[in-house]
């Protein structure tokens, strides 16, 4: 009797914390049907914050710099963190505790920390070469930077998750170091690489304060673009390119639970 | 015959070693010289930068000096001034309200949780976690729309009394806590969840047995088994609240700054960067100070560690 | 050689002669010696897993290594997969030395403990992985899948995906997946170890069948000093890296050459020996005649060659005890007896007749040609 009470408490404060985490969201998402322009008062709905999107170059530019940054460096982090998630395992009987180390830094180091002190490197060593001048390049080059570990962690929980014998039976059935690559490991690594390259591609679309102070004046990304945006004053029209930006996550979201159900099956 | 077998197969026994270290450095080398060259070596610099002169624009020049450590402290042109000593502080207090708000909102959600249906779980952590995948700045912006002057929330608040009228819950100290609440709650349902997961049923079917009172079977048999996990969910939580800067620059205002905003002026403007490498230096240090004290913790308490991350 | 083999074999298990022949005749196999010499390895600076084992294992023959945890035999094996490379000595198989060539070369193929069936392939993949990295075309891959598959009774097996596999059906899809490559040696990590104790048994006569229709090389792993017993030609105890005896199964049992094989086999009738007057020796229990007594410090009395007999009788090896504990084991009983100073334990097999109380005064004997002395 008193325990159904006690769960119908939980249950009711579950269902309050969820309204709190997508209360915001879904104002964002009705605001930008709003044909007024007010944030306070709900007019009418329309589509007139959309259509609006679709002429403006600066959002569009900053959509292209978004996903081309977010596809550049989650490819590159998904090869060089793998490799490494693969060799951390490989020699985990060895003492690796500096490398344990390197993969933990980028992860607990405060955003706004990571950001400017490349930010800082970037300008000092353009400065006496010449090289790295803040644009895609560095951005590609810092979101390869904490995408690393995450890729490289997940690769690793999977291969001890895994029978180590499965490894000692491709070599004993004749299989060659390349082909222990093509028949084997890729393979079974599949599931876990995608997964490595769609959570780098979200943090990178995610991600505002690195990207932020390794920006370019040319490579705004749609995070900055907002940003910028909101502190000139707002407009509606913020509210249309978060909406989309909301769906592009819920779509994550349902894929994640997808191949999450399929890969449980 | 046998003996010549034996003499041409003769090796060494660090042949193998060699080979075996030559495949560590091949695979990790990479990953590891990207994080040296492009994290660590700025960080390096960073931490440099502190110990140097401001120059021109604010950029950094020698000779190397404290003046950055003192200006962090107040002490400018005109004498000392409280203004850098009360972001700290301010940035204290947010990050210490906030991890426990979340940390009592987390608890009920993540028992909860692990109270429904196996089959169900995934979906309702994942819809814990789905609105942290949007952006920082968006979500931050959803709250200035919910909390602006004019919309129900600031009414209500101006109706109990709360603030004057025609004014709104954002921008304030308040509308700041409620975003890092917000920000960091899932980081800290999951670690709780994992716990309780993890939890031993017949202990606390034990203590209930003894007829202890729930809150004693809360505190002696639920609690310190899910310490490890609420740790962990504290340094995920401290630490970046600690280093928060984009809620705090939308939601606060000039009265809400906080160290990640004094840090992040001192380069966005180019005003001062031995300054703002001074401000990064402290969050260095509270992170890693975090860090070193929860491990400790974890593993006096055993099993603590594994569940970082 | 083989035929020696195959008339061994025959004696571990009763077959069908005729069957036996027909199944000979229809997979004739190539079958392969390995000679280890100085087989050395370390792990770390300490470890010695491996401290110079030389071995000889003939063509054709089940040997099994036997030891327990820690003792090397795995290391041994995987040094033969070409899984581990020995720091020193070297190994051939068929007369060619193999030390240095990688696993993928070595036509050796290995049945892991866990059966490391790949997960991400059906069944049939599975089957015919080896033979996909050696280059074989589909179809005959196809038709060797169908062999096996016949060959091993696997039936619908095939089709189905790995993870819809009970335990024991794994062991046998890792069984043909090892023997569809047709290895000049095949090595069994403790392949039954895994598996509940009735499929077990069904399952090491499944195997023994089949090492004997093929007639080749199976170096077997276990810890188990039953299951060696029944499986294999010979048997290598290990203990320490270092071999301790390699002998048929009634030799290491009823001929240990020292305490630790004795004890791995099950022995604890040991008695340290005080005197000896040449085939006479003297120990807590008395003095006994010993047929052969060789120069061993230990005396060792299997339970089972004891004769109790009633009452008090006088005669050569016969000792008064006295039953302290008896065990009815319906097949047969043990006994715990009070002789002189000392326990002797007794084995006794249950043919309806009276079978001693406890406190009961009797006289047990023992045969001088039952009893062998060994090393410390």
């Amino acid at each position: 009797m008193k325990k159904q009470t006690l769960r119908r408490c939980l249950a009711a404060f579950w269902w309050l914390t969820l309204a709190f985490l997508y209360l915001p969201l879904a104002v964002v998402v009705l605001f930008s049907f709003n044909s007024a322009n007010s944030s306070a008062r709900f007019a009418d709905f329309s589509l007139r914050w959309y259509h609006q999107l679709m002429g403006n170059e600066a959002i569009l530019s900053a959509l292209g710099n978004s996903l081309v940054l977010a596809i550049v460096s989650a490819l590159l982090a998904m090869i060089v963190g793998s490799v490494f998630g693969y060799g951390m395992y490989r020699h985990r009987r060895r003492r690796l505790g500096g490398l344990v180390l390197l993969i933990y830094l980028p992860l607990v180091l405060p955003d706004i920390v990571f950001g400017i002190s490349e930010m800082a490197f970037f300008v000092q060593v353009h400065e006496w070469t010449g090289l790295l001048s803040p644009g895609l390049a560095t951005m590609i080059i810092a979101h390869v930077t904490f995408q690393i570990p995450f890729v490289a962690l997940i690769i690793y929980s999977r291969l001890v998750g895994l029978d180590p014998a499965l490894f000692e039976a491709a070599r004993d059935l004749y299989a060659t170091p390349r082909q222990r690559l093509v028949h084997f490991m890729l393979p079974t690594f599949k599931p876990a690489l995608m997964a490595a390259f769609f959570l780098s591609f979200t943090l990178s679309i995610d991600d505002f304060v690195i990207s932020f102070f390794t920006a370019g004046p040319e490579s705004a990304t749609l995070p900055i673009y907002i940003w910028g945006a909101i502190r000139k004053g707002v407009s509606p029209e913020i509210n249309a390119i978060a909406a989309l930006m909301i769906a592009a996550v819920a779509v994550a979201a349902l894929l994640s639970l997808a191949f999450g159900r399929r890969r449980a099956r | 015959m046998r003996q010549r077998m034996i003499d041409k197969t003769a090796k060494a026994p660090t042949r193998a070693l060699g080979r075996e270290t030559r495949h560590l450095l091949l695979t990790v080398t990479p990953g590891a010289l990207w994080i040296l060259l492009f994290l660590v070596l700025p960080s390096v610099y960073l931490i440099g930068v502190a110990f140097m002169t401001t120059g021109p624009y604010g950029l950094p020049q020698r000779p190397l000096s404290l003046d950055a450590f003192e200006r962090l402290a107040g002490f400018g042109f005109l004498g000392w001034s409280p203004g850098n000593l009360y972001t700290l502080l301010r940035s204290l207090g947010q990050t210490l309200v906030s991890t426990v708000l979340v940390v009592m909102i987390a608890y009920p959600v993540a028992y909860y949780i692990t109270t429904c249906r196996a089959r169900w779980r995934p979906l309702l952590l994942l819809a814990i976690v789905v609105p942290s995948w949007t952006n920082q700045v968006i979500r931050s912006f959803g709250w200035m729309n919910l909390l602006a002057p004019g919309t129900p929330l600031s009414e209500l608040a101006v109706t109990l009394g709360l603030i004057s009228p025609h004014l709104g819950l954002y921008p304030s100290n308040f509308a700041v806590t409620l975003g890092l609440v917000y920000n960091f709650l899932p980081f800290m349902v999951l670690p709780l969840y994992s716990a309780f997961e993890k939890l031993d049923v017949a202990q606390v079917e034990a203590a209930q047995d003894l007829y202890a009172s729930p809150l004693r079977t809360f505190r002696h048999a639920i609690f310190p088994q899910t310490l490890p996990g609420l740790l962990a969910g504290i340094v995920l939580v401290a630490i970046p609240a600690f280093g928060m800067y984009v809620v705090s620059e939308l939601l606060g205002g000039g009265k809400g700054m906080m160290l990640g905003n004094l840090v992040a002026n001192q380069f966005a403007g180019g005003a001062n960067w031995p300054l703002g490498a001074a401000g990064a230096i402290l969050m260095i240090l509270a992170t890693f100070i975090g860090l070193y004290v929860m491990r400790r913790l974890g593993k006096r308490l055993g099993g603590g560690e594994q569940v970082v991350i | 050689m083989s035929e020696t083999m195959t008339a061994d074999s025959a004696a571990r298990l009763d077959t069908d002669p005729a069957a036996e022949q027909s199944a000979r005749s229809e997979a004739p196999r190539k079958a392969s010696s390995i000679e280890m010499q100085g087989l050395h390895k370390r792990f770390g600076h300490d470890t010695v897993a491996l401290d110079g084992i030389d071995l000889n294992i003939q063509a054709g023959e089940f040997f099994t290594l036997l030891g327990p945890s820690g003792c090397g035999k795995t290391t041994l094996l995987r040094v033969l997969a070409g899984l581990e490379a020995p720091d020193a000595g070297s190994l051939a198989v068929g007369g060619r030395d193999i030390t240095e060539v990688p696993p993928h070369r070595r036509s050796v193929n290995t049945v892991f403990q866990s059966y490391a069936l790949f997960p991400h392939l059906s069944v049939r993949d599975n089957l015919a992985f080896g033979l996909k990295m050696r280059g074989l075309p589909s179809t005959e891959r196809d038709a060797r899948v169908a062999e096996i598959a016949a060959f091993i009774q696997l039936g619908d097996l095939v089709e189905r995906r790995v993870d819809q596999l009970s335990g024991g059906q794994r062991q046998r899809i890792a069984l043909a997946r090892a023997l569809i490559c047709e290895p000049d040696v095949l090595l069994l990590d403790e392949p039954l170890s895994a598996l509940d104790a009735g499929l077990r048994g069904q399952l090491q006569v499944e195997l023994l069948r089949v090492q004997q229709r093929l007639g080749m090389t199976f170096v077997f792993v276990t810890h188990d000093q039953d299951e060696a017993m029944v499986m294999s030609d010979r048997i290598a105890v290990l203990n320490g890296g270092s071999i301790q005896q390699v002998g048929a199964p009634r030799e290491v049992y009823e001929r240990p050459v020292n305490a630790f094989v004795a004890g791995f086999m099950g022995h604890d009738n040991l008695f340290p020996v005080s005197a000896r007057d040449a085939g006479r020796l003297t120990t807590a229990l008395g003095e006994l005649s010993v047929e052969a007594p060789g120069d061993g410090t230990l005396l060792l009395i299997r339970p089972e060659t004891l004769d109790l007999l009633p009452g008090s009788v006088e005669g050569r090896n016969h000792l008064p005890a006295t039953v302290v504990e008896r065990l009815y084991r319906g097949s047969h009983a043990e006994f715990r007896l009070a002789v002189g100073e000392t326990h002797l334990r007794a084995m006794v097999s249950n043919r309806g007749r009276h079978l001693p109380e406890v406190g009961e005064a009797l006289t047990v004997t023992v045969a001088p040609e039952d009893l062998v002395t060994l090393s410390e």
